[in-house]
């Protein structure tokens, strides 16, 4: 594994929801400080429930996972450093406005109040959608309520950004378009960024590096860097090499979700210990 | 570029309401004048419906009568009162049922039970139980409208999102604020459909408790008229008891929905 002076730490992490079955069989890995990881797996291998973990949402049975130093499975919730998370449907409150939902969030990380104006103005106009400030979010299109969504994440000043599979359910030339603009934020903003994805060129196109899962219940099976350098097209050729060659690495362990070549044992869960 | 203007949230809802104010309208206008024609077929078909132009003839001096206004008052504030008490005993019966443990499952029984029993039944069971008083009307219409309160609002707690209670906890809404902005806010569809669809329950059922029960209200003006076969007198309160009734719908109920719901209109 790179020295990235882990800012995330991962470390033997393995998740259950029923006692009984593994969710994640083991997970290793690190993100630097500013870092743009991508978490690649296919469906249901639990990619999510890795981000869950990072956001205290889910308790491993065992393992650690600190960020910035602080172990988040542990440390009470005031203490933990904050996350900004991009859902993979947008997830805003439809009873409030757009700017409603982003001082929301601003309020509850205890920002000063006389800030939030100029703060949600910021992100908004950052993400090309401050004329929306007063609309409800049902009027929104799916690619302007994403947005939002990354804008209420970046508008508390997170430690680190998770993002679960957020352009998925976006038409191809709007995730195209979304995918440039996250990239132009985390250069301006430099907060380290854990994207989660099961589509290899979106892997390719945004990271600095990419963990590679295996079929559930995950464990980490090569991580690895993207040398491109940026400014990234989406159609550079030297993506899509390596995309092939990701796709060639994967393909016997990730199988078909039909039942087709997997790993023995990702045919059926893992047993707990 | 997918962001193409829309529509702000500012005067949609209002275009909306007219829109919807002007179908309710129509269809308000077409309910009237089919009454009228029945009313009229019927005065003159039997001499138990009193004819139209007399009953319109009354209204001058029945509008101007001081007594009236006590006992309309005294029907709406019976029925106002007893919906909030079955909309909180509604509340919690929901929350218990939702949550399907011992006291839920003990609780869907009594629900089961109420929602079966008749008004007319309630009414007697609270005359001979409260004898003629106050608290006997409040009981009846609770016990007649909580249980399709609480039905409704248990559908409300099963179809909490989750998800969004995961967003709140990620972005540390802490308790209070989460149920001010994700909770309640879910309810309020579920609150109002369960109100509105239970306000003119509530009112038949208070108009028939006042006739065993008190000595005031529009039940017992109706059936003091009626005792007296004052038919004129009849219809008039019955137009009254069809006014409040429609009228507070119509002019407050439905409007504050629109106005609660207003961020739901209009998807891309």
């Amino acid at each position: 594994m790179r020295d990235d002076g882990g800012f995330i730490r991962v470390e033997g992490l393995t998740v259950s929801y029923d006692g009984e079955h593994l969710a994640l069989g083991g997970i290793d890995m690190s993100v630097g400080e500013g870092d743009f990881v991508a978490v690649l797996g296919p469906s249901g291998c639990g990619k999510s429930t890795l981000l869950q973990v990072l956001s205290g949402l889910v308790r491993p049975v065992s393992g650690r996972t600190t960020i910035a130093g602080t172990d988040v499975t542990n440390e009470s919730v005031s203490n933990r450093p904050r996350v900004g998370y991009v859902f993979q449907d947008h997830r805003l409150l439809p009873w409030r406005t757009v700017g409603q939902n982003l001082e929301l969030v601003l309020a509850s990380a205890g920002l000063p109040k006389d800030e939030w104006g100029a703060r949600v103005e910021r992100f908004l106009d950052m993400l090309q959608i401050g004329q929306h400030r007063d609309a409800w979010p049902m009027r929104l299109s799916g690619g302007q309520r994403q947005r939002v969504s990354i804008a209420r994440a970046l508008a508390i000043d997170p430690a680190v950004i998770l993002m679960d599979e957020p352009f998925s359910t976006l038409d191809e030339v709007t995730g195209r378009r979304m995918r440039q603009q996250l990239v132009e934020l985390w250069q301006q903003q430099q907060r380290a960024i854990v994207f989660v994805t099961h589509s290899i060129r979106e892997a390719v196109y945004l990271a600095d590096r990419i963990v590679i899962l295996t079929r559930g219940p995950a464990t980490v099976l090569e991580t690895l860097e993207v040398g491109t350098p940026r400014p990234r097209q989406y159609e550079d050729p030297r993506l899509t090499e390596l995309e092939s060659e990701i796709v060639a690495r994967v393909m016997e362990v990730w199988g078909y979700e039909d039942g087709g070549a997997a790993t023995p044992e990702s045919d059926s869960p893992m047993e707990l210990a | 570029m997918e962001t193409a203007s829309l529509p702000l949230s500012g005067p949609g809802w209002r275009r909306r309401a007219a829109a919807a104010f002007s179908s309710d309208a129509f269809f308000g206008a077409l309910g009237v004048l089919s009454f009228i024609a029945l009313w009229y077929v019927g005065s003159r078909r039997t001499e138990f419906v009193p004819p139209i132009d007399e009953v319109i003839d009354a209204i001058p001096s029945f509008l101007t009568e001081e007594a009236i206004w006590p006992d309309i008052g005294a029907s709406l504030a019976r029925v106002v009162g007893a919906l909030a008490v079955a909309s909180v005993v509604g509340f919690g019966a929901a929350y218990l049922m939702a949550r399907g443990r011992f006291w839920g499952l003990v609780t869907l029984r009594y629900v089961d039970l109420t929602i079966g029993l008749p008004s007319t039944i309630a009414a007697l069971l609270a005359l001979f139980i409260f004898k003629r008083s106050e608290v006997g009307v409040f009981v009846v219409v609770a016990i007649a409208t909580f249980p399709f309160i609480a039905l409704t609002l248990r559908q409300g707690f099963l179809a909490a999102d989750r998800q969004l209670g995961d967003m709140a906890s990620v972005y540390r809404f802490g308790v209070a604020r989460e149920l001010r902005n994700v909770s309640i806010p879910h309810l309020v569809p579920y609150s109002l459909a369960a109100i509105r669809n239970e306000y003119a329950h509530a009112w038949r059922v208070v108009v028939l408790a006042e006739l065993f029960a008190v000595n005031s209200g529009i039940g017992w003006r109706f059936s003091q008229a009626f005792d007296r076969f004052l038919l004129v007198e009849v219809a008039l309160w019955l137009l009254t008891f069809m006014v409040v009734l429609l009228g507070t719908e119509y002019m407050v109920l439905r409007p504050i929905e629109r106005w609660a719901l207003r961020w739901r209109g209009g998807h891309t």
